[in-house]
């Protein structure tokens, strides 16, 4: 057992039923980091350009990286690539949960690579050594929560599981995965490469455990990373009210009335996810729980006149394994497919109306179940304006890759400032997600002048700081702040993050820099590693990861705005709060190509650019 | 290492584990949730939290605690 790594890669062929474990390459997980920068590594040599995401020649490739399994706060993060449904992208799907990558990695794993079409439903059994892929015939049609009781009243707790239920089963092109019930793993369909593929679910429990490779100063750094969370003064609210304290959809009272318990992925300090019980009115006594109480009032920001509604309807989505924000741009699509008397409502499934339970939970139904128009539905807001044709697309809300990005004035997270996540929703490789776009703008109107140490925090070279924030440098006159060219240090953030295995939410990684992290690096694995290596270990995963969306076809074309962001109420520039434009978009855009070392007119990766990344063999 | 008395509040438990991987860090070497001297049990229903007979109330669980479910309590050691 190598020190942070486990040193085994387990590669399961679901068409032959054939299991191997595969010695992980040392020197390959040094350049790429392991965790999500290995998992696009090893995913970019086995996808085969143009395959179609949902057949047996997508593998998907899981990375706990070497920090998961380990004392160190929030390090519970695993990631899958594969290529996604929803718009074809390759894409990263990242989660926590409450002990999958931990018991993963206790198992002796760093990586698990799915291939092939099992020809019956099937779940995969890992329990340290012995690996069994089992018949799941009498789990197929059941929801996440009864897949993962099944499994852990037959096995056992703990036991990691990523489940799918039957959106996914039945690949509707928004379907999720659930970590332990709790996380989410996949917008863009991630839950439906797992139901082609014929796999319900992946049960792991791991005994033999994970070492690192300087005890002593792994006791002097993790101790004093500890009472810096100690002293926080923050920790306390962040604890009692996890993401309703940025997000308060409901009174702090109200939310205290309904959580029943506050439940953290494995090593994290925060513990923001919740187990719910609904107190009063006709829902009361209804349980649920959620990767957040904020994701389970989200139908409110659809109109949803009560929040307890809210919460069964998200509660059912989950439990179907759906994407909620992608539920409702469909659902709000097909409304106004009604309205303007395209559809007619008396020959559809079920009526429509956004704000009322029983409406939302038939069409969810529908839906996973591709009912009558939820066979269409299921396909996403694509395949609705392929079926209804041109003229509908007027009424369709705003589509990147394929799906929704609902961060803008008018989706459900009505941001209406234009930084790195909003931008981000058009350059990360694997279609809208805010995940890998934060930085200091996360917050609206921060302040400029503090935005240098979070830059630096974030491994932000000194050198790029003034190119991301040009005032700050010798009184140059032009934007104050670049949103492009941060950007591209938002996502080396994020890989940087993922690579090792610690969370990507600001409320917790706040409490990481990029030094620490090179730092831990080298004491968890042994592998000498400086701030230089590790930046340059993400660019090249990063990198890589936009070679292989290139290599599908993928174009700055596809990374331009939509143009519906800029009818009626837009975005706004995040300092002057002017309305901002496609030029000036483009222009970020641009921006971004430049500081990521890319050919700034097309975005494609030069040769001398691959060549520095020693990515030159690959692509 | 001293000898406390470990307190154990289970409703404010998280399940986050970090009792666990101390504990079976500073004994084995090895972070390994099987191999700690204190075991949690959590599901959306309830949480148990027991210690094995190696237990030596040293406390590494309490102090790795964020959440307030483990109290390190100096006097009599009470299992």
């Amino acid at each position: 057992m190598s020190s942070g790594f486990a040193g085994t890669i387990l590669r399961v062929d679901l068409t032959n039923s054939r299991i191997e474990r595969l010695p992980l390459d040392m020197s390959l997980a040094e350049k790429f980091g392991g965790g999500l920068g290995l998992s696009i590594r090893l995913a970019y040599e086995r996808i085969k350009p143009g395959a179609d995401a949902l057949s047996p020649e997508n593998p998907v490739v899981f990375g706990a990286g070497p920090l998961v399994g380990t004392s160190l706060p929030a390090t519970s993060r695993i990631y899958t690539v594969t290529k996604l449904p929803a718009g074809g992208a390759i894409g990263w799907c990242g989660g926590g949960g409450m002990s999958f990558g931990c018991l993963f990695k206790h198992a002796g794993f760093d990586h698990l690579i799915i291939e092939g079409r099992a020809e019956q439903p099937v779940f995969l059994k890992i329990v340290d050594d012995a690996v069994e892929i089992c018949d799941a015939r009498s789990l197929w049609g059941k929801g996440i929560d009864d897949t993962s009781e099944e499994l852990w009243k037959k096995f056992g707790r703990p036991g990691g599981i990523v489940a799918i239920g039957p959106s996914g089963e039945n690949r509707c092109s928004f379907a999720m995965a659930f970590v332990d019930r709790f996380s989410t793993l996949g917008r863009g369909g991630f839950g439906a490469v797992m139901g082609s593929k014929n796999l319900k679910a992946v049960f792991v429990q791991g005994t033999r455990g994970i070492t690192v490779a300087d005890r002593k100063h792994y006791r002097t750094v993790s101790k004093k990373l500890f009472s810096t969370i100690r002293e926080y003064p923050y920790l306390k609210e962040w604890q009692d009210l996890g993401l309703i304290k940025s997000l308060p959809a409901i009174p702090h009272e109200t939310y205290r009335d309904i959580r029943k318990r506050r439940i953290a992925c494995a090593s994290c300090p925060i513990g923001d996810k919740d187990i719910i019980e609904i107190s009063d009115g006709e829902l009361a006594g209804f349980t649920t729980c959620s990767s957040s109480a904020v994701n389970l009032l989200t139908p409110l920001m659809y109109g949803f006149p009560d929040y307890r509604e809210a919460i069964k309807l998200t509660a059912m989505l989950d439990d179907l394994g759906m994407d909620m924000f992608e539920f409702f741009g469909v659902m709000e699509f097909l409304k106004n497919l009604v309205e303007k008397g395209i559809l007619d409502e008396d020959a559809i499934d079920a009526p429509v109306d956004i704000k009322s339970l029983s409406s939302m939970e038939a069409w969810a139904r529908i839906i996973s179940r591709r009912e009558g128009l939820g066979n269409i539905l299921a396909g996403g807001l694509p395949a609705m304006m392929e079926e209804f044709g041109a003229e509908s697309e007027q009424y369709a809300p705003s589509v990147v890759r394929g799906m929704l990005p609902y961060v803008s004035p008018k989706g459900p997270l009505p941001w209406n400032l234009f930084g790195t996540m909003e931008l981000g929703q058009l350059l990360d490789p694997r279609g809208p997600h805010v995940g890998a776009g934060g930085s200091p703008t996360y917050f609206a109107r921060r302040p400029l002048e503090v935005f240098p140490r979070h830059l630096i925090r974030m491994g932000v070279p000194e050198e790029a700081i003034v190119r991301i924030l040009p005032k700050q440098g010798n009184g140059e006159k032009g934007e104050a702040l670049k949103v492009g060219r941060l950007l591209r240090y938002s996502h080396a953030w994020f890989t940087i993050l993922g690579s090792l295995g610690v969370c990507a939410r600001a409320q917790v990684n706040r409490f990481y820099n990029a030094e620490l992290c090179a730092e831990l690096y080298q004491t968890v694995t042994g592998i000498e590693t400086s701030l230089d290596d590790l930046r340059r270990r993400a660019d090249r995963a990063w990198t890589l990861l936009k070679m292989a969306n290139i290599r599908e076809g993928f174009s700055k074309e596809d990374d331009t705005p939509p143009d519906k962001w800029f009818q009626g109420p837009g975005f706004h520039n995040y300092i002057t709060e002017e309305p901002v434009g496609p030029k000036e978009i483009m222009a970020m855009i641009e921006d971004y190509y430049d500081e990521e070392g890319w050919d700034s007119d097309t975005g494609i990766p030069g040769r001398e650019r691959l060549k520095a990344l020693d990515l030159a063999d690959l692509a | 290492m001293g000898k406390y008395k470990i307190e154990v509040i289970s409703e404010s438990c998280t399940g986050c584990m970090l009792c666990q991987l101390a504990c079976s860090e500073l004994y084995t070497g090895t972070f390994s949730l099987e191999k700690a001297r204190i075991k949690v049990l959590i599901s959306e229903k309830e949480c148990t939290i027991s210690f094995s007979d190696e237990c030596n109330n040293c406390g590494v669980c309490a102090d790795y605690c964020l959440y307030g479910a483990l109290i390190k309590m100096p006097g009599e050691v009470e299992k």
